[in-house]
């Protein structure tokens, strides 16, 4: 027989503590929700089962604990760090379920700076760790727009990527170990070496999971020196994405390896650069590391580019700027919502990847079908801010007034008419329809064609390692009723 | 009932970061990289008059917005927005001229302004830019025009063809006065006025109504009354202390027993 909500909270203060126990309703109404749900939230509507309660766990002993009670009682459990989710990852899809929140676990277990590692656990922060790190004269290179909000085991699980990527990686590339713990309580430990051969890369069913296998407790980060004296940059307008698309293939094409390789078309760039490129699109590179890899690298993209008539460089320090306050912080979270509160006008966002070939026609169909088939927007843009050899993302920013409709509403009227629309077209032509915010709750019943016929090993994963079903129901592989 | 909102747009200088804060001789900073965007006065302002759009149309009382500012090419991307949002005309007096510390010549030319393209019965302006900060431009323009002036507006509404009902703020209260135009009306810090958005569409139907440019030098900048002889930046400082502790709870703790016991309420539990 399942056990009442308030059963459970009891259960959970003898496993943890009564104070690391939460059941104050408003906690638990805004603790069923992540950003995905923000309208709705700023607006007091809150439609989802509540959690029965919010654990704040504070060693991997007490993860461990809390989900093999909830294992042996086929309790949902909702794993948290940072809470910046934006794919509705941290809701609870299921009465009765237990957030375990990991952002007390936020120690930094040790920085190696002989062996370029950095151990943290699951609630470290990953400005502080890298502003550590950055003081002597080290990065992890992951930046994220939610650098400010995020924690390491969050950006883990839903497979994070930064602002740097091109020449750091994402965060599969960057995780060495890891410690997590499994549905039936036990605790997994994945060692740091440099590289194996010895079977499948284990770490990749952990990164990315999105709570819906385990819970990561513990990541160990590659760390590199950092140069910031070194750092060039540069900026060009120009007329058609499609250039873009072929210079930022010129440039990954041929080995160079820029940390920053961005592409905004003029809507998108109208947001951020109508000071200097007004109905222009926008490309923008950084170059760093030591001295002579960032000159020579940055050379050879202005050689690239120089080949193209309709670009036209810019002031680097218009670049530099706009770079430096990109990040969002809790102060941008709080004006945010008053100016959506007050002029309900929205904003979201849909990623998704796909090779050079295909890239351009992406991004062509999903503008024209949006403006066409969805109403109120304000502005429909979209940039490629990471690159690969084989091709590029492409990140879909819509702003649109909510209007004649409830708070309630707003998501299947705008936000999630457009993802469908960008989803669909992107698996149409070959491409991937989550870059790197993840699955979450709302693509889910796309995740069969994004996988194809080796849906199968995802859903293997699933039925193996959570036989009983109790992690982040309703995530990455969608609810049966 | 014709209002012209007149306001400026300033540099985003959040975008600064301290290695800019470089101020010369003259006691300018370079903020030739930063975007252009409006001060929050001004946006009140500008909002503030398309509520009373909304009310006109409600109340069946005819009602023109216009816009006004004095700047570079850099304002058209605000003045393109304000004209999708229904503002009928949107003027840019085209200047590259330093006018942040020159009051007098602002408001002598939007009193040339006005002037010349009568009938115009309400004037909003922002109270004060985030640079400059004289907060005498709607003072004098005011008394240029011969028009009665109310400060520290927070709330209108729209009452007839010739009345205005204006909330303002006092240093000990709110006043709500019934006013007459022709009046100057300069927004204080007026809750619930993030401006609207216009939507891609309301673009692209204003699009092809132009901004109208004029030219600075059409105006007469009669500020030789005035002359600006020195700048000197006053540094508000205050002093500060450091509460160390191991944790949240024990700084918190440190901060109640050491300063702020006895002096706030505390609730009972």
């Amino acid at each position: 027989m399942s056990l009442k909500r308030e059963q459970i909270a009891e259960a959970l203060k003898k496993i943890v503590g009564e104070d690391h126990v939460v059941t104050d309703e408003q906690v638990l109404k805004e603790s069923s929700v992540d950003r995905f749900r923000r309208f709705e939230a700023y607006h007091g509507v809150y439609r989802l089962p509540l959690p029965a309660a919010v654990v704040n766990v504070n060693s991997t002993k007490d993860v461990a604990a809390v989900i093999k009670f909830a294992n042996e009682n086929k309790i949902n459990v909702v794993p948290r760090t940072g809470a910046s989710a934006t794919e509705g990852g941290l809701e609870t899809a299921l009465e009765n379920s237990i957030v375990v929140d990991g952002s007390g676990m936020n120690k930094i277990i040790s920085i190696d700076t002989y062996n370029m590692q950095a151990t943290v656990q699951c609630g470290a922060s990953l400005q502080e760790l890298d502003d550590r790190l950055r003081e002597q004269g080290y990065t992890t290179g992951h930046s994220p727009q939610s650098k400010p909000l995020a924690q390491l085991g969050g950006l883990v699980a839903t497979r994070s990527i930064g602002q740097f990527s091109t020449l750091y990686g994402g965060i599969e590339d960057m995780v060495v170990g890891l410690e997590a713990v499994f549905p039936d309580g036990g605790v997994t430990r994945i060692k740091n070496v440099p590289r194996r051969a010895a079977g499948p890369d284990i770490r990749q069913v952990i990164i990315g999971n999105e709570g819906a296998l385990c819970y990561i407790t513990e990541v160990t980060v590659k760390i590199f020196k950092y140069f910031p004296e070194s750092n060039k940059f540069l900026g060009y307008t120009l007329n058609t994405m499609k250039t873009g698309f072929e210079i930022l293939r010129e440039v990954m094409v041929n080995g160079y390896r820029p940390s920053v390789a961005r592409l905004y078309d003029a809507e998108d760039g109208s947001y951020h650069f109508s000071h200097f490129a007004e109905g222009k699109c926008v490309m923008i590179f950084v170059a760093e590391g030591v001295k002579p890899i960032a000159d020579a690298t940055a050379a050879a993209i202005e050689e690239i580019v120089a080949a193209y008539d309709e670009c036209e460089q810019v002031d680097p320090k218009l670049i530099e700027r706009w770079f430096a306050h990109l990040n969002w912080d809790p102060a941008n979270l709080a004006e945010e919502k008053t100016e959506i509160i007050e002029t309900k006008n929205v904003c979201n966002t849909t990623e998704i990847s796909g090779n050079w070939s295909i890239i351009n026609d992406i991004y062509e169909v999903c503008m024209q079908r949006v403006k066409n088939e969805v109403p109120d927007l304000t502005l429909l843009g979209a940039h490629s801010s990471h690159s690969y050899l084989n091709g590029t993302n492409l990140y879909f920013v819509y702003f649109y007034n909510v209007v004649d409709c409830r708070p309630e509403e707003e998501l299947t009227k705008y936000h999630l008419a457009i993802k469908k629309i960008i989803v669909e077209e992107t698996i149409k032509a070959g491409g991937s329809m989550c870059h790197h915010h993840g699955v979450g709750k709302h693509r889910t019943q796309w995740i069969e064609a994004e996988y194809g016929s080796s849906y199968y090993i995802l859903k293997k994963l699933k039925s193996a390692f959570d036989p009983n079903g109790i992690m982040n129901m309703g995530t990455i592989i969608p609810l049966e009723k | 009932m014709n209002i012209l909102v007149c306001f400026t747009t300033t540099p985003e200088v959040e975008m600064l970061t301290d290695e800019d804060w470089v101020i010369d001789k003259n006691l300018q900073i370079d903020t030739s990289f930063l975007k252009p965007t409006l001060d929050s006065y001004d946006e009140s302002a500008l909002e503030i008059a398309l509520k009373l759009f909304d009310a006109s149309e409600n109340i069946k009382v005819p009602l023109e917005l216009n816009a006004l500012t004095i700047a570079g090419s850099g304002a058209n991307i605000i003045l393109k927005t304000l004209k999708a949002l229904r503002f009928k005309r949107v003027v840019r007096i085209d200047s590259h001229e330093d006018l942040r510390f020159r009051p007098m010549a602002v408001a002598s030319v939007l009193t040339q302004y006005v002037l010349k393209h009568a009938p115009l019965d309400v004037l909003l302006l922002g109270r004060q830019t985030s640079i400059g900060e004289n907060t005498r431009t709607h003072l004098l323009v005011a008394e240029m025009l011969g028009w009665p002036c109310i400060t520290q507006a927070i709330r209108i509404e729209l009452v007839d063809r010739n009345h205005l009902v204006v909330t303002h703020q006092m240093d000990d209260g709110r006043l709500r006065q019934r006013i007459q135009t022709p009046c100057v009306l300069s927004i204080g810090d007026a809750p619930n006025t993030y401006m609207r958005v216009p939507t891609l569409k309301d673009r692209l139907r204003s699009g092809k109504r132009p901004i109208e440019i004029l030219s600075i030098k059409d105006f007469q900048l009669s500020d030789e009354t005035e002359e600006l002889i020195d700048l000197e930046v006053i540094h508000h400082r205050r002093a500060g202390i450091l509460i160390e502790g191991k944790s949240p709870e024990e700084k918190a703790r440190k901060l109640y027993e050491g300063h702020l016991k006895g002096s706030v309420p505390v609730q009972e539990r």
